[in-house]
């Protein structure tokens, strides 16, 4: 603009994090600012790289299962059940069917408690107080029956290879039901106070737009995928366990912005309060666990398999050596991938729009780091 | 609770409430001699029931850790899974802001850092620099096995052997990750901290390991070369 | 078998698309907003030759990746091939483009130490389609270097970053392959089976 090189502007560099309470975890990001405009911005991660992959190497299969559960510490079940999976494709162990019902039961109000996570913090960053009060009140609830189910409330370590570790309470079914009940009057209160708020839609609409090639170049997955218009959905498209047996619909978004990411997952909660509620129904008692030796041993070879996690497509590759530990564990996590888009969707942006898109990809950094 | 005037009619510890007594310490009916020491907050209430109304007598250190300990700001710092459960004991059901202890988000205002999750050797130059960055008095709380000692990443590569490698810990809550009344037993048992230092001076004690379902006799204890006959017996510290 | 195979007679073996999705839109209950757009899925015609049992997404993969295969296999319905390093962007580019493979998405990187040999991994996947194919790559351990494919999806920037960061692979071509996770001064590739698991140690 200026013709006077004195005068020419110098982009301001602006740090955030690691330590920042909108950075949902120990995330890092530096971005360049041309007065309110994001000009470029750079993401750094690491601050929580535990080397997982590499320690699965030194541990037993039925081991691994307690770090897969420390991996995306939100949705510890969907963790423990892609990892479960891989082991048994190896093996060839057919799971019984009730032990199928109880996984997808507990992974799918899984996927609730981690979309109410997500709608609590989102609502946060948004600059709305209120609906974290709410989210985590029905949070509780779910992590109530994980209690009852597998002794704790984060780590479960509950979904072993070939089954689940035990039976579940006798007050199971009755008590799940009853749950329902209250997470779907609890999700609709928290979808209430903000989805269609004058100011949230203000923050998040067109904000953070990614079209749907773009998000499938870069490796988008999960709602953030759906958001952009494509219904690519792992239980629909590649259906595994029971699956097949349920219907449900996948939420779809148009735009792509942050609203459009922030609605998907609230659909899905819906969704998947439906499909815990046909798992009630077609669940038949039966065994849990098939007849196998206590330490699995795969034979050799290698094997990819993939399930929905809250965040998006998680795959673990897996090779086998034939011994008790895995030889080589990778895991194929959704929300890294997610994370890749951030800069492309952050480029001229405003600056105060910066934690608002960041939010709506709902990261962990447990599982981007690893 | 009020503050009672006589304490015979403070009520008595109901079972099946909060805080459960161990066996045969607690008498519950009156009529059987019961007592009221399954209540909560009677130092604080003694102190100022004990005095003249009006009159609070004390050393002035005294009165300054009662201050302190009772509105407790933590560093809102989530490191890793235990953040989730930390944040769970901030939110609407476990409610840390009845015992004054409020998040904030600036290291400058802060008095507690807690630090919950695994804390790997590129964040460990971050987290003492937040320290750093904190006002005193301060205090720090290990919140789960990784901050502890490493927990299940005691192998990695990247991870540091536990948060007292870069800065000292007042307390430390073992779990993986803590439930959040574990949480709450720790940062109640820091109050404790603040208010016995106060009155014995700093250091009296090595630092605390927070439990509150074990019972006293199967903590291991300390090795006591380093404070031998500074153990003043008062079953806190194990 | 596996749960794969156990819903044989379900709509997923004899339409993989379509069928399930548009089951699943008519019993939408009334609080869902029906999808504004319509899936991709429902848009195009159903593919004539994928199916979800591996042969034939194998047999176009030989097919695209005709001269440069050295071996090839599969399991369940995600079949790999192998190829070599210097082939590794011309076969990536055809997958990538070809109408019925549409391997759009890289879902995945990796690198495998063999000892004797590093293999590369690439995970392709089709989110519209629904195929799934897996291209390999051994280098000599001595040497790993393989050709960037940061040119083709915009995921491998990262990945190949950390590839490079935990196993030493050389990514050439790729524009800033700086440490992304591991911190300032790091000795060694720590992904490598030659890296030792820790012992205590004072920080």
């Amino acid at each position: 603009m200026t013709t006077h090189p004195e005068l020419e502007t110098v982009d301001m560099m602006l740090n955030m994090g690691p330590q920042h309470p909108s950075t949902h975890g120990v995330f890092r990001m530096v971005l360049w600012i041309d007065g309110e405009r994001i000009v470029d911005m750079e993401p750094h991660i690491g601050y929580l790289h535990r080397g997982s992959e590499k320690l699965c190497e030194g541990e037993r299969y039925g081991q691994v299962v307690t770090l897969f559960d420390r991996l995306d510490y939100v949705s510890n079940f969907n963790n423990e059940q892609v990892f479960c999976r891989a082991v048994e494709r190896l093996m060839d162990i057919e799971v019984p069917e009730r032990a199928m019902y109880i996984r997808t039961i507990l992974c799918e109000l899984n996927r609730v408690a981690s979309h109410l996570l997500f709608l609590g913090t989102y609502a946060l960053d948004a600059g709305a107080m209120t609906p974290v009060l709410y989210a985590f009140r029905e949070r509780e609830r779910i992590q109530n029956l994980y209690e009852a189910v597998s002794g704790a409330r984060m780590m479960h370590n509950f979904i072993r290879i070939g089954g689940i570790k035990e039976e579940v309470p006798a007050d199971f079914v009755p008590r799940v039901r009853q749950l329902l009940g209250e997470l779907r009057r609890g999700v609709e209160e928290c979808d209430n106070l903000l989805t269609f708020n004058e100011v949230f839609l203000a923050r998040t609409r067109g904000v953070g737009v990614i079209d749907a090639d773009t998000a499938v170049s870069y490796g988008l997955t999960g709602p953030c995928l759906r958001a952009s218009g494509l219904a690519y959905d792992v239980r629909k498209d590649h259906p595994y366990e029971i699956y097949p047996n349920v219907s449900f619909t996948v939420p779809v978004g148009e735009y792509g912005d942050c609203w459009d990411r922030y609605w998907v997952r609230v659909q899905e909660a819906y969704q998947s309060l439906n499909i815990v509620e046909q798992c009630l129904d077609q669940m038949t008692e039966g065994p849990i666990m098939p007849q196998m030796r206590r330490i699995a041993r795969p034979p050799k070879g290698e094997v990819y398999v993939h399930g929905e996690n809250p965040r998006g497509d998680i795959g673990v590759y897996l090779v086998s050596d034939g011994t008790d530990k895995p030889y080589r564990l990778k895991v194929r996590p959704p929300s890294y991938c997610n994370l890749t888009a951030l800069r492309h969707m952050m480029k001229d942006a405003f600056i105060a729009d910066a934690v608002v898109i960041l939010g709506s990809l709902d990261i962990v950094l447990g599982e981007v780091d690893r | 609770m009020a503050l009672d005037n006589n304490p015979q009619d403070a009520p008595l510890f109901v079972p099946g409430s909060w805080d459960r007594p161990k066996a045969g310490k607690f008498i519950d009916a009156p009529e059987q001699g019961g007592t009221s020491t399954g209540r909560g907050n009677r130092p604080a209430a003694n102190l100022l029931q004990r005095g003249v109304p009006g009159v609070i007598t004390g050393k002035l250190d005294e009165l300054a850790a009662l201050a302190r300990k009772n509105s407790l700001w933590t560093l809102t710092f989530g490191l890793a899974c235990c953040a989730i459960e930390m944040m769970s004991t901030h939110m609407s059901h476990h409610d840390l802001d009845r015992f004054g202890i409020v998040t904030w988000p600036s290291p400058r205002q802060s008095d507690v850092m807690i630090v919950a999750g695994t804390v790997v050797k590129k964040m460990a130059d971050p987290i003492r620099l937040l320290y750093e960055q904190m006002p005193d008095p301060k205090w720090v709380i290990a919140m789960g096995s990784c901050a502890t000692n490493g927990g299940p990443y005691y192998r990695s590569y990247s991870v540091v052997m536990g948060v007292d490698h870069i800065i000292p810990v007042d307390v430390y809550v073992p779990g993986c990750p803590p439930r959040p009344e574990a949480l709450m037993d720790g940062l109640i048992k820091l109050q404790e901290k603040i208010q016995r230092d106060a009155k014995e001076g700093p250091n009296a004690e090595p630092p605390i390991i927070a439990q509150a379902e074990v019972p006293q006799e199967d903590l291991v204890e300390p090795d006591s070369t380093d404070n031998a006959g500074e153990d003043d017996g008062t079953g806190q510290a194990s | 078998m596996t749960e794969q195979d156990k819903p044989v007679s379900e709509p997923e073996e004899s339409a993989p698309e379509g069928a399930t999705d548009e089951t699943a839109q008519a019993e939408a209950p009334a609080s869902v907003r029906p999808a504004r757009r319509a899936p991709p899925h429902e848009e195009e015609a159903p593919p004539e030759v994928l199916n979800p049992r591996g042969q034939t997404t194998l047999g176009l993969l030989m097919q695209v990746a005709d001269p440069y295969v050295i071996a090839h296999g599969g399991r369940d319905d995600i079949p790999w091939i192998e190829t070599r390093a210097q082939r590794l962007t011309e076969v990536a580019r055809r997958c990538r483009d070809h109408r019925d493979l549409d391997l759009k998405m890289l879902h995945c990187l990796l690198v495998v130490d063999y000892i004797e040999h590093l293999q590369a991994v690439y995970v392709l996947l089709s989110p519209v389609k629904g195929t799934r194919a897996i291209l390999k790559v051994n280098v000599p351990a001595d040497e790993p270097k393989v050709p960037s494919l940061t040119g083709l999806w915009a995921a491998t920037d990262w990945y190949e970053r950390e590839m490079h960061e935990l196993f030493g692979m050389e990514f050439e071509g790729h524009p800033n392959l700086s440490p992304l996770i591991l911190y300032e001064g790091f000795e060694g590739y720590p992904g490598l089976k030659s890296f030792p698991f820790n012992d205590y140690e004072e920080f």
